[in-house]
């Protein structure tokens, strides 16, 4: 049994939780204010989709984290 | 395509889903016959860190410096975009055929999604993040093509985080040159604000403070743009894999929504990556007198605020 496997899951998880929340008030709040400005919509989807990737960046690296603590952990 | 089209829509959907089926089938049989049942996989420690990389296919100095799959994929690509810009302007006419209107097309689109973001005078960035949007998305999409990242020869380019980490130096190393070159030694007050000792000792010291902050920032730039490109590829490889073999039977349908998941991601990325050089050039050449708010959106708010 490596725990260095089951620190990668809490980590993979906790970060996900995270990003996960914060992309869902992001997406709500864009989705308000197009409904309050169509007009303005591709601006707002240009700032959601750059804010997305950026929040997706943090994700990926818990992933990176994840990654070496598998292959890195020896029991 | 219209031949095509009218082809593909005139076939009636239960002899096909037949045909799939079949193909289906003899592929599994096919695989059960070579390699006989599923079993777990045998991965060794020292192979693993090559499964992250890309494997070195021709050492040059033992396993670093190495000409590697990824590296050969990564001349395919570039192979294929260099002769579509060569094919399409051979023969430059002024009411273009088709390939010439289509290049004609994605350049007009980059350039107005350029200046759209970082505003006129963002144009002559255009080379530099349209290259790195079209290398970024062709490099993502050969990732999801059947033979790529099966057999040894080819590896996905942007999953080996050698060629992502290549790209983010490029774009780090790029925006701070320009950013030098436009404001000269007053770009580093934005880090190094010497005057703002005059107003008392404290406040100066804390600006130094936040500014070795920011500083740190600005570095770890290099590694958010090569982490996030490269997880986000290999993560999808990873995710193709196992769901592949999760699948097993079912896999060459129902594998169809998990490829254009991919591919979407892949696009994703290299919209992220190509936006966000552009936009650290946008914030490297503005003057940075009022220090203190340094939000990504700066650029899109002035574009804005010009508009109104």
């Amino acid at each position: 049994m490596n725990l260095g496997w089951l620190a990668a899951g809490i980590a993979v998880g906790f970060a996900v939780l995270g990003v996960g929340i914060g992309l869902g008030i992001a997406t709500a709040k864009s989705s308000e204010a197009i409904g309050r400005n169509p007009d303005a919509a591709p601006l707002i989807r240009n700032n959601l989709i750059l804010g997305a990737g950026l929040a997706e960046g943090l994700g990926v690296l818990s992933l990176v984290v994840g990654i070496l603590l598998i292959f890195l952990t020896h029991p | 395509m219209r031949t095509i089209d009218k082809a593909l829509t005139s076939l009636s959907p239960l002899p096909l889903l037949g045909v799939l089926a079949a193909i289906d089938i003899a592929m599994v049989l096919v695989g059960w016959v070579l390699y006989g049942l599923p079993t777990w996989p045998d991965i060794t420690p020292s192979r693993i860190l090559n499964l992250l990389t890309g494997e070195p296919l021709i050492r040059i100095v033992g396993d670093e410096i190495s000409i590697s799959n990824s590296l050969i994929t990564m001349w395919i690509v570039m192979a294929i975009l260099i002769l579509l810009a060569y094919a399409g302007t051979r023969r430059l006419a002024l009411i273009p055929g088709g390939l010439q209107g289509g290049l004609e097309v994605a350049v007009q689109t980059l350039v107005d999604f350029v200046v759209d973001t970082g505003g006129p005078a963002a144009a002559k960035y255009v080379p530099l993040v349209g290259t790195l949007f079209l290398f970024i998305l062709l490099s993502n999409w050969l990732g999801v093509v059947p033979l790529v990242g099966q057999i040894p020869l080819l590896h996905a380019p942007t999953a080996d985080y050698h060629i992502t980490l290549g790209l983010a130096i490029v774009a780090f190393v790029g925006y701070q040159a320009e950013g030098i070159r436009t404001l000269g030694r007053g770009y580093f007050k934005r880090w190094l604000n010497l005057e703002s000792f005059k107003e008392g000792p404290f406040l100066g010291g804390l600006l130094i403070f936040v500014g070795f902050i920011e500083f740190l920032a600005e570095v770890i730039r290099i590694l958010t743009l090569t982490a996030r490109l490269w997880g986000n590829v290999f993560g999808g490889e990873v995710m193709l894999v196992v769901m592949a073999a999760v699948l097993y039977v079912v896999a060459i349908p129902i594998l169809l929504p998990f490829a254009g998941f991919e591919m979407f991601i892949g696009l994703l990325q290299a919209v992220i990556f190509s936006i966000l050089t552009l936009l650290y050039f946008v914030l490297a050449t503005e003057s940075h007198e009022a220090h203190g708010e340094s939000d990504e959106n700066h650029a899109t708010t002035t574009k804005e605020e010009s508009h109104a």
